[in-house]
């Protein structure tokens, strides 16, 4: 029972990593400038998919609240600059996107540009170190709550925030490279070939930054199961790199997709069966099954919730299929 | 300063400014779906030049609801983790419901509806209108229930000092829960109404081209308006009953407040279990504005030939009432939760138990960092909002048609 609702958690996160991500992807990609048409174009592009994007972190926040109530205030509140500054993104690029065309004139649109890169980079930044810092553990009082702040100023968690910076921009930039029309379909996708090494790049210095430290050696419970997850990442970079080189933005969008989402299969599954971890050697933390809501509740929250699991991603799907596509002369502009 | 203070400052602040948006959102999508309705049914062009022009201010107004509303979710599990640990096996089933069932499902139909335009057949297009309608009443609906059981705990059992549910049916009984539900929707629909009959007025007092069109929302505003207050006073006084019985500290004196307080010193230790004076000055002032607007009936009657409109008098008068309801809800909810202090859930959690145990500083950080942020984008959104109502209705950018193909560039974008 924990278990299929830790999934659920997961699942939800993941997805939003991957929905948001090419949200604060195209959001940091505003910083090249570029003409206002061309900015515009690619706020059209993310168009009616945006508002669907962050309720995945809505919803995964529902979740872990409904589900892992102590897991939640632990979490929220052990790694508060986190999330204050994942946070904080958040809340400028869900503003900046949807008010930045309502002002008429390109100074005040170009201010709200850049409002959505700040707000982009906060929130990729702010998801990396809170990933990172779940590995990495948090250092917990006599009676098992977190206790201090400070142990998030670490070079992993620094390291993990900017991979997620080079991912999301990777991923954004692949985004585009399947739905602008051409000509700027394929600089889009020129674009992505050039982040995805910086992207493997980043990724690779935090793992190398992780291994070297015992924090992030305790915390992983399954090492092999990290090692793995962590090749899929790579491999799926890799490939996004050959399907752009094919010219086969799809596929490149799906490993990109993969990208995203592995990072938190890898968290969830490399602590397994914690949910937090203290980061001190013999490991003590907060165990899944201790973190969930008790038996009745978890119950409730099935029979409420999960035979409307389809129902949530069918009107989704519904979404991403009326909108699929290159856009065109007939696509609405409004953000 | 300690971290409770702030913590609770914090909460004050970023609830009420989440509630100023999210009042206008219920009350707006509920006209909307009448006015988009109407024009499905009749096919007169007017219902949608409506629709574009209320749905345009609907949208931008939404933004902070959203923006808002993220930060409140966060908030519990930063600043409040003693609730999650103590009462989030009851408190946090409401609320992860009310995600799942209906914000997801919110946004993605608005993400559909706003970009559907012209796009979508017609009856799909108002169906997820609708959608986004009944959603939105939904998370209201859910949001009360975890707020009307911090009023009043209840289906729990308390087994090592955590709460655990025992009867879900309770916290959809709560007598909290019904009237308050009531007032809430009725109050939105009357903030609805008045900003509808308001921005109207403005543009007829102005002589603005669309006569018509005002003219029409004028009235539609004023009769919604009308038959909210009388329902928000119906719902308003039929709270004391019930929240007076279960909350005896709330609404002052008596032998009932004097029994509970002396079982919670015996209980929890002395202290002051009585809430601060604020909350009955909000209570009084909120009672004040409601009757207050009830002289909108006075209007109605004006309505015939225009006279409202002819008079030009009434116009100025429903202008100067708009801040009124926007008042009214914060001084409402100053006095529901102000008036269960010091609880956060009432009798059983105290506050300074549920809040976080996080150094006061960066308590202070996140309010001044929020409080600013929230603070500014509000601001900036309200003056977006009165430029674009100012606007009117010729063009707005929602449901703008999108140009003709032309040979020339069959397949680009058209970017406004
Ligand atoms: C337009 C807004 C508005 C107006 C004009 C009124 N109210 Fe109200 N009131 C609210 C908006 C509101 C609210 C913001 O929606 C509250 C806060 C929580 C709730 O349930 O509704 C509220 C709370 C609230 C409470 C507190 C319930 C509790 O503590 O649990 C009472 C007793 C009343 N109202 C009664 C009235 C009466 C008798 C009114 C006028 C005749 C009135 N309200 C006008
Ligand atoms: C259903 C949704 C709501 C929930 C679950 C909720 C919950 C809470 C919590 C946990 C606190 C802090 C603990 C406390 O001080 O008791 C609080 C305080 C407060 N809330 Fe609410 N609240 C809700 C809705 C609102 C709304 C919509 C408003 C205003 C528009 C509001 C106004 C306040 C105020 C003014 C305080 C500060 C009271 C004080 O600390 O003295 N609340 N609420
Ligand atoms: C403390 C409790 C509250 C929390 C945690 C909360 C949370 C949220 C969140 C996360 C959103 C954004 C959803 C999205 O992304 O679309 C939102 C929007 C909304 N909230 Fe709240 N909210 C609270 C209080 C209230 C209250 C008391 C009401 C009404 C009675 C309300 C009504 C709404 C509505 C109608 C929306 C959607 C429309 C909009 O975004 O403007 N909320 N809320």
């Amino acid at each position: 029972m924990e278990l299929a609702w830790y999934a659920l958690l997961g699942l939800f996160f993941a997805t939003y990593l991957v929905l948001g991500g090419y949200d604060y992807g195209v959001g940091l990609l505003l910083a090249r400038g570029g003409s206002p048409a061309a900015r515009r174009a690619a706020l059209t592009a993310l168009g009616p998919f945006f508002l669907g994007n962050e309720v995945w972190l809505v919803a995964a926040v529902g979740i872990l609240f409904g589900a892992f109530p102590v897991l939640e205030g632990e979490l929220l509140s052990g790694y508060y600059p986190a999330v204050l500054g994942a946070l904080a993104g958040v809340v400028l690029v869900t503003a900046g996107v949807q008010l930045r065309s309502r002002p008429d004139g390109d100074r005040a649109r170009s201010r709200w540009d850049r409002v959505v890169v700040a707000g982009s980079a906060l929130a990729a930044l702010g998801w990396g170190s809170l990933l990172a810092g779940l590995l990495q553990g948090l250092p917990m009082s006599a009676a098992g709550h977190a206790a201090g702040v400070t142990h998030l100023f670490t070079p992993f968690v620094a390291a993990a925030g900017l991979a997620m910076v080079a991912l999301v921009a990777a991923h954004g930039a692949t985004f585009l490279t399947l739905r602008l029309p051409e000509p700027d379909g394929a600089t889009a996708a020129r674009l992505a070939r050039r982040l995805i090494p910086v992207a493997l790049a980043a990724v690779g210095a935090a793992t190398v930054v992780g291994l070297l430290s015992d924090r992030v050696r305790v915390g992983a419970q399954q090492p092999l199961v990290a090692v793995l997850l962590m090749s899929l990442l790579v491999t799926a970079l890799l490939g996004a790199r050959v399907a752009l080189a094919r010219r086969r933005p799809g596929l490149a969008f799906a490993a990109t997709s993969a990208a995203l989402a592995l990072p938190v299969a890898l968290v969830g599954a490399a602590r397994w069966p914690w949910a937090l971890v203290s980061g001190t050697d013999p490991v003590t933390g907060l165990a899944v099954a201790d973190a969930a809501a008790s038996a009745p509740t978890l119950s409730l929250l099935g029979w409420l919730t999960l035979p409307l699991v389809p129902a949530l991603l069918g009107f989704q799907a519904m979404c991403w299929w009326i909108f699929r596509g290159r856009i065109d002369g007939r696509a609405p502009v409004y953000w | 300063m300690d971290t409770l203070l702030l913590a609770r400052l914090q909460f004050a602040t970023t609830t009420s400014i989440h509630f100023l948006f999210v009042v206008v959102t219920l009350g707006l999508v509920t006209l909307l779906v009448g006015m988009q309705t109407a024009g499905f049914l009749t096919g007169d062009p007017k219902w949608e030049r409506l629709t574009r022009f209320w749905g345009q201010l609907y949208v931008i107004n939404y933004v902070l609801g959203i923006a808002t509303g993220i930060v409140m979710e966060f908030q519990f599990g930063l600043n409040w983790s003693g609730l999650s640990r103590y009462v989030g096996n009851v408190f946090g089933a409401p609320l992860a419901i009310e995600t799942l069932l209906a914000f997801f499902l919110e946004s993605t139909f608005l993400g559909m509806w706003i970009f559907g335009w012209h796009r979508l057949r017609r009856g799909l297009h108002l169906a997820l209108l609708w959608g986004v309608a009944i959603t939105a009443y939904a998370s209201a609906f859910w949001i009360m229930v975890a707020n009307s059981w911090l009023q009043n705990p209840v289906g729990y059992e308390l087994r090592d000092g955590v709460a655990h549910l025992t009867d879900f049916g309770a916290l959809l009984t709560n007598p909290t829960l019904g009237m308050a539900f009531g007032h809430v929707l009725a109050a939105s629909l009357l903030t609805g109404g008045m900003l509808m009959a308001a921005v109207s007025a403005r543009h007829l007092i102005r002589r603005t081209p669309d006569f018509a069109l005002f003219r029409t929302s004028l009235r539609i505003g004023l009769v919604v308006a009308a038959l909210a207050i009388a329902a928000v006073q119906g719902f308003g006084f039929a709270q004391f009953g019930p929240v007076g019985q279960v909350q005896p500290t709330k609404f002052g004196g008596g032998p009932g407040r004097d029994a509970l307080v002396a079982e919670w010193t015996a209980r929890f230790g002395p202290g002051d279990w009585t809430p601060p004076v604020l909350s009955s000055v909000g209570l009084g002032f909120m009672i004040l504005i409601g009757l207050t607007l009830g002289c909108v009936w006075l209007l109605l009657p004006l309505l015939w030939r225009d006279a409202v409109i002819r008079l030009r008098f009434p116009l100025w008068l429903i202008l100067f009432a708009l801040p009124l309801p926007f008042v009214a809800v914060l001084l409402g909810w100053i006095a529901r939760e102000v008036g269960r202090q010091p609880w956060a859930a009432y009798g059983l959690l105290p506050n300074s138990r549920a809040v976080s145990d996080v150094d006061a500083g960066l308590m202070l950080t996140s309010l001044v960092g929020f409080g600013l942020l929230l603070g500014a984008l509000a601001v900036t959104n309200w003056v977006l909002l009165a430029r674009h109502a100012a606007r009117g209705a010729h063009d707005p950018a929602l449901g703008r048609p999108p140009a003709p193909e032309s040979d020339d560039f069959p397949r680009q974008p058209v970017l406004a």
